[in-house]
């Protein structure tokens, strides 16, 4: 749909306001530096440049101005002749085509001049061209500077047309002048127009907009019309007379039973029937306004027969619709517009009427068929004995059912945001609405990553359950550990056993105070670690020996020891786990393997390596030359260490702020030489 | 009642929220005028939930639920389930599908009792849903259109389907759903339905931009008010042959 907006019209600059604006912009878009130096050729082209320039730029001004203005036969018919009525037709026809010819005569005079200017042989010569040319196309705009300034009024007085869409659904509303157009248009818009005791305080058209039936309706007050021959009526009565011929509308006749506006009701019948053939095709509404001041019965017998006559009338164009000629409702209908006294009802007749009319045209459109899904609807057959019922809780019907007694106001988030100092500043916790068992818990923090783990995996759904279960097992555990009591007393033990504590007992507090000995005298002495000291180290051979010394049967705890043994932790990698195969690529056999080897290849790789194993990238060939190495090694450094002095390992924290390069007086380039 | 309200300026509140008979899933905005029109219409009835989903605020368009259940996508960040969990009563399931149409809610549009789903949707998802939200599933297409969930929006009393969709399509989806349906638009004439409004059973709320002959198409067909579906073949025929032709 095409939408009439003459708001965006660009504004006409009149005739020496046109030539400053584009002569200063060829002053400051094209090179000015020039010398009679130059090679001709650049000359010549320097000054072409600047007249071309010119002329493009006028070029563009002129067309846009032709382009904006509305081209009255290609617009709605309604706006056409309204430009006509307002403008006239021939005047604005004549100005435009003045700028196009202005145009023309730019375009001419640059190509002429470019023409002269291929023969310029100086500065000079070349200069006195552009000159020349620039001057003539002034002249031009010159000559067409009060064709600018009528557009600029036009155009100043289009921007403030009413936007009146031609085609959506209309209600317009004619009559004599002061008969109440104005007063019924503000009491069912919100348009605001003014209401004087006076005619013709309309003088223009005026929109608003009203609501009927989930629609909006355009409601367009008419100035006022007077009974009069078609060539003397003035501009503000044709504005009426173009809108009622061309805007597909409902027409309300205003009539003034009262005869308060100075006209009787004979004048505004022979109004009626000298504009009756505007109303062709038109839902029209005859109203009777100001009843308050003379209700329709009371009107004397000519005047009634006027009035019944101008029904009749109307009557055809709702059989001239195709309607049904008994239903005589919504024709003839009286209000009041000071005590609004049926001004709604007026509005929906008004509005029902247009709206059937309307919709008995679309529905002979083509366009119906693609629509016709959107006026059905699909009602379900039932396909099974199931019962798909509605869920609303309880609390909504009870709520709906309080609406009307009384609401308590629940105090919102926006509210208290608010009052905490409004958007960006407040920031609601979005724990606030937890469904927890216990309220405290809402605030406690859970950590996301624990050891390096994702908390959320590790998560189980029924720990409480298994919780219980381990809790009870434990109580069953504890009441038979109650049964047989374990205590370590001396009087259940055998003989034979008795004998044995106090043995270990003996021995313990022998190892003790060996132990302290040593202690008090160790500095004397290199400490050798117990791993290597051959008498000392721990192994099961020493514990069998000391045990069997003591009188026991070493078997059973050398074997436990044994079987407590770690090894070595290359050994448990999952290259050698059984049952892989080395099929190394087939990654998704199980997940406990996943997981084993994922913890074995992320762990360091274990230290307990002999001395003299050789590495490879260390750079030695052998053990033997890697011991030989250390031993070295050992040796440049033990002088050192037993004068104590200091070595390469020891801490060093050197000279941060040497004097010398702190202080003192400096020139250029003296910071990094010093 | 149906609601109009806007989301930082866009009228697809479809998009940032998502409504059930049990819940209500609304996104983290910058202020609380959003959240607040919600929880004034709901919060004494059901929960209603700021969220994001996969650090997105497009949440309606990435999750499907009812009042049984809730689908999350893969997206959605553990912290985020667990805060949905914690919000949501103990017997909605809220549940995480690994999908390769991450994008749930333009796939599955569901109610309390059936559901329909993008053509494309992987077996295990299709059972999920089932057992989740505890419905019928059937792979369907809306006027042509293969994203179910963003072209139709329907309650366990109406629906409201994209306006191409042909009188037969209509009487076929209305008979797999059981509810009366209308093709209509939203949002002043926009097609993606579920984009421009959420429905339960009592409420819904749609873009600002929805004009009152879609508004009362809506409360109609939803059973909003008294309003019964044939009022729209009845008492606004004529509006709506005046609107659209």
């Amino acid at each position: 749909m095409v939408q009439y907006n003459f708001k965006k019209i660009t504004v006409v600059p009149n005739g020496k306001d046109f030539i400053d604006i584009i002569l200063s912009r060829t002053q400051r878009q094209t090179p000015t530096v020039v010398h009679k130096r130059y090679a001709i050729s650049r000359l010549r082209q320097f000054y072409m440049r600047k007249v071309k320039y010119t002329q493009q730029n006028f070029h563009e001004k002129l067309s846009t101005i032709i382009d904006e203005f509305p081209r009255l036969d290609d617009i709605h018919p309604f706006y056409g002749d309204l430009l006509h009525v307002l403008y006239n037709k021939d005047h604005y026809k004549l100005a435009l085509g003045q700028i196009n010819t202005a145009r023309n005569l730019i375009s001419k005079v640059a190509k002429d001049y470019v023409k002269l200017l291929k023969y310029g042989d100086s500065l000079y010569r070349c200069k006195s061209l552009k000159v020349a040319a620039l001057g003539r196309m002034c002249t031009v705009i010159k000559r067409i500077g009060p064709s600018l300034a009528y557009l600029e009024q036009i155009r100043q007085h289009m921007a403030r047309l009413p936007s009146i869409d031609p085609n959506t659904r209309t209600m317009l509303i004619c009559g004599y002048p002061n008969v109440g157009k104005s007063s019924f248009m503000n009491k069912i818009t919100r348009a605001d127009v003014d209401v004087q005791p006076y005619a013709f305080t309309t003088k223009s058209l005026f929109v608003g907009h009203t609501d009927y039936k989930y629609l909006r309706y355009q409601v367009i007050d008419t100035p006022g019309i007077l009974d009069r021959p078609f060539e003397d009526r003035n501009i503000i009565e044709m504005c009426s007379i173009t809108a009622l011929a061309h805007l597909r509308a409902a027409v309300l006749f205003f009539l003034d039973i009262s005869g308060s506006c100075g006209y009787s009701i004979a004048q505004q019948a022979a109004l009626f029937h000298s504009i009756k053939s505007l109303f062709m095709n038109k839902p029209l509404i005859i109203v009777c306004n100001k009843t308050d001041l003379q209700p329709l019965d009371g009107i004397s017998e000519e005047d009634r027969k006027l009035v019944m006559e101008m029904k009749a009338e109307a009557m055809k164009t709702v059989i001239g619709q195709g309607g049904e000629p008994t239903n005589e409702e919504g024709v003839l209908l009286t209000m009041s517009t000071l005590t609004e006294d049926g001004v709604i009802a007026v509005k929906n007749a008004a509005c029902e009427r247009l709206l059937n009319q309307r919709v008995e045209l679309k529905m002979k459109s083509k366009k119906i068929n693609d629509c016709l899904n959107r006026f059905h609807v699909a009602l379900p057959k039932p396909r099974d004995q199931k019962e798909r019922p509605a869920c609303i809780p309880q609390a909504v019907l009870e709520a709906k059912a309080k609406q009307a007694a009384e609401k308590e106001k629940r105090k919102t988030e926006k509210e208290l945001e608010d009052e905490y100092g409004g958007a960006g500043v407040y920031s609601a916790s979005l724990r606030k609405n937890y469904i927890l068992a216990n309220d405290e818990w809402k605030e406690d923090t859970m950590p996301e990553i624990l050891d390096g783990h994702n908390v959320y995996d590790f998560i189980d759904p029924d720990i409480l359950l298994r919780l219980e279960e381990l809790e009870r097992e434990e109580g069953l555990r504890q009441e038979e550990e109650e049964g047989d009591d374990f205590e370590m007393d001396g009087q259940e033990l055998s003989l034979e056993e008795q004998e044995a504590l106090a043995e270990i007992r003996k021995k313990k507090s022998l190892l003790i105070q060996q132990h302290r000995m040593k202690k008090s005298t160790a500095e004397s002495r290199p400490v050798v670690p117990r791993k290597f000291d051959t008498d000392r180290k721990f192994t099961t051979g020493r514990m069998g020996r000391q045990l069997s010394s003591l009188g026991l049967d070493p078997s059973l705890a050398i074997n436990r020891a044994r079987s407590k043994s770690r090894g070595r932790k290359r050994e448990r990698s999952v290259d050698k786990r059984e049952g892989d195969g080395g099929d190394a690529m087939d990654i998704d056999d199980n997940q406990a393997s996943k997981k084993l080897r994922l913890r074995s290849t992320s762990r360091s790789r274990s230290q307990s390596r002999p001395p003299g194993e050789v590495i490879p990238g260390e750079g030695l060939k052998d053990s033997a030359q890697k011991i030989k190495a250390i031993k070295l090694a050992k040796k440049s450094v033990l002088k050192r260490n037993k004068n104590a002095r200091r070595g390469e390992a020891d801490r060093v924290i050197p000279t941060l702020k040497p004097k010398h390069l702190f202080s003192g007086k400096r020139s250029i380039g003296k910071t990094q030489r010093r | 009642m149906a609601t109009r309200l806007q989301f930082e300026n866009s009228c697809e509140v479809g998009v940032f929220s998502k409504l059930t008979n049990a819940y209500c899933l609304v996104a983290i905005g910058g202020s609380e005028n959003f959240y607040s029109a919600f929880e004034s219409e709901l919060a004494d009835v059901i929960p209603v939930i700021k969220t994001s989903l996969g650090g997105t605020r497009i949440i309606g368009r990435l999750c499907a639920g009812n009042k049984n259940g809730l689908l999350v996508p893969h997206t959605t960040t553990d912290q985020e389930l667990q805060h949905l969990r914690n919000s949501l009563p103990d017997q909605v399931v809220v549940q995480r599908i690994e999908e390769k149409l991450s994008a749930l809610g333009n796939c599955i549009a569901c109610n309390d009792h059936v559901a329909l789903t993008h053509t494309d949707l992987d077996r295990e998802t299709e059972e999920i849903i089932a057992d989740v939200l505890g419905v019928e599933v059937f792979r369907q297409t809306i006027a042509g259109n293969i994203l179910v969930g963003s072209y139709c929006a329907f309650s366990n009393r109406g629906g409201l389907v994209h306006p191409h969709t042909s009188i037969e399509d209509l009487d076929e989806l209305s008979t797999l759903l059981q509810v009366p349906l209308v093709a209509g638009t939203i949002n002043r004439g926009s097609e993606v339905i579920a984009a421009g409004m959420t429905v339960n059973d009592w409420t819904a709320f749609c873009g600002s931009d929805t004009t009152a002959t879609e508004l009362s198409v809506i409360e109609s067909v939803f059973k909003l008010r008294e309003a019964q579906p044939t009022a729209i073949v009845d008492e606004m025929r004529k509006s709506l042959i005046d609107t659209y032709v």
